[in-house]
């Protein structure tokens, strides 16, 4: 029992004093608010210097962006955000967007990271320009997902593959399946990344429904896996909220 | 026979730079030992109110704080901050968690009273009430001097902790549940001994007593 009480006042020790009110709600250091008036409530954060946070040794990474950089990509970012309303964004418990550059995880580059409990997505604003309007809503998914846990069933999605497909062990854990680019030829994957893992797979699919409908609704005519997996998104996330949109 | 020695005009001015530099050393010393030397003390009585009923007064070591409760925006909230204060519950109560500049926490019922104070679990104790469900529907603009009721990370577990804010915390709207706002003493708040190092504050300062002006 007394080894347990000096844990906890070393926990108590630790904690940081100069922890600003934003820290207080998020648990990420050094941020300021960059954009608290969007039409769906959003609240953007700006990094103003770099951040390290994670529950295994602070793994995610985070640098400082000047406003200027921010206000290049703010009008495309909002744009997209804007694409789900209040309502909506309560059910995924997503409120705050925190907007850094060099996002990474473990050390690997990542384009953004959700943090459901925490109501809060991390995005990379230097993140690749051909990809980067498209993560916006791929890690929207994941909070979709964690969100709605029961609605997503893992195993049920893998059964619309090939019977001698396996995704990866994790989603960074192959290094031939991180590519982002829509396959030419999608055999019921619609980009390389979406054979890493079901819930990466489900994340591609729903980011090309919003960001590129028609072109993919195309391609899953001549893909029937993709079809499937196409349906499975769409029915799921009329469960959620009836009035979704794609 | 002893002669007498004349100060040289560079003595006199070492004395006298001696004697300025113990008056500003003395002077220092009390304003360093009284932390309260230049914080205006209210006197409510003195003041008029438009909403008596909802007026309470908090009194820290460094002076009355005058608190205008809102019971339109956050009506189970106040019911319970007022309950609380009118039982006298928050007497002797410590401000256990203080961030400079950002915010005073005050309210653990349990682990933080004057008497038995337990600096292992402070923070974490409740009133014996039971919790009590977050308002968070009306808009409230979350300035400094704001007062609003604590919770743990989920919502709907507000009891007694509330804390006063320093700053403006405009992304606290919608996360925590308003009672009310300083209107007079902010600066007694600003006082409330703090930690550079931590948040928790050992042998802290104490709430002496909290009461409605009717």
């Amino acid at each position: 029992m007394k080894f347990l009480k000096i844990i906890l006042l070393l926990f108590i020790l630790i904690s940081p004093s100069n922890a600003n009110t934003i820290y207080n709600l998020i648990k990420i250091p050094n941020l300021e608010i960059y954009n608290n008036k969007s039409i769906n409530g959003i609240k953007y954060l700006r990094a103003y210097k770099p951040f390290q946070v994670g529950v295994r040794n602070d793994n995610v990474t985070c640098f400082n962006s000047n406003i200027q950089t921010i206000d290049e990509k703010f009008k495309l970012i909002e744009e997209n955000f804007n694409k789900y309303n209040s309502d909506f964004l309560k059910k995924i418990n997503l409120k705050y967007v925190v907007l850094c550059e060099n996002l990474s995880v473990s050390e690997i580059d990542a384009g953004g990271v959700p943090n459901h409990r925490m109501k809060t997505l991390i995005i990379n604003i230097k993140f690749e320009k051909k990809h980067f309007q498209r993560i916006l809503h791929h890690e929207v998914f994941h909070l979709i997902n964690q969100s709605y846990k029961d609605l997503f069933v893992y195993d049920n999605w893998k059964d619309f593959n090939h019977k001698k497909f396996n995704y990866a062990e994790c989603s960074t854990c192959s290094s031939d399946r991180l590519n982002l680019s829509l396959l030419e030829e999608t055999k019921g994957f619609l980009t390389e990344y979406s054979m890493s893992t079901p819930s990466e797979d489900m994340a591609e699919i729903f980011s090309f429904l919003i960001t590129e409908k028609k072109n993919i609704e195309n391609k899953a005519l001549k893909d029937p896996v993709l079809k499937k997996k196409i349906s499975y998104i769409k029915k799921t996330l009329l469960k959620i909220d009836q009035e979704f949109k794609f | 026979m002893i002669k007498k020695i004349k100060q040289t005009k560079l003595e006199k001015i070492l004395l006298i730079f001696i004697i300025i530099l113990a008056i500003i050393a003395f002077g220092s010393l009390i304003t360093i030992k009284n932390k309260c030397l230049f914080v205006k003390n209210y006197n409510p009585e003195k003041l008029k109110f438009k909403n008596s009923e909802n007026i309470a007064i908090l009194n820290a070591p460094c002076g009355n704080v005058i608190i205008e409760l809102y019971p339109n925006i956050s009506p189970n909230s106040v019911k319970r901050f007022k309950m609380l204060i009118n039982s006298g519950k928050y007497n002797n109560v410590a401000f256990h968690r203080v961030i400079k500049n950002v915010l005073v926490q005050a309210g653990d019922l349990e682990f933080g009273k004057k008497k038995n104070l337990n600096y292992t679990y402070i923070g974490t104790g409740s009133s014996g009430y039971g919790t009590i469900n977050s308002e968070l529907d009306i808009s409230f603009d979350f300035k400094k001097g704001s007062v609003a009721l604590s919770r743990t990370e989920k919502k709907n577990t507000e009891d007694s902790q509330f804390f006063i804010l320093l700053e403006d915390a405009p992304l606290f709207e919608g996360e925590y549940s308003p009672v009310g706002k300083v209107i007079y003493g902010l600066e007694v708040l600003q006082k409330v001994k703090y930690n550079d190092k931590v948040e928790y504050v050992l042998r802290p300062d104490f709430i002496n007593t909290f009461k409605m002006l009717k």
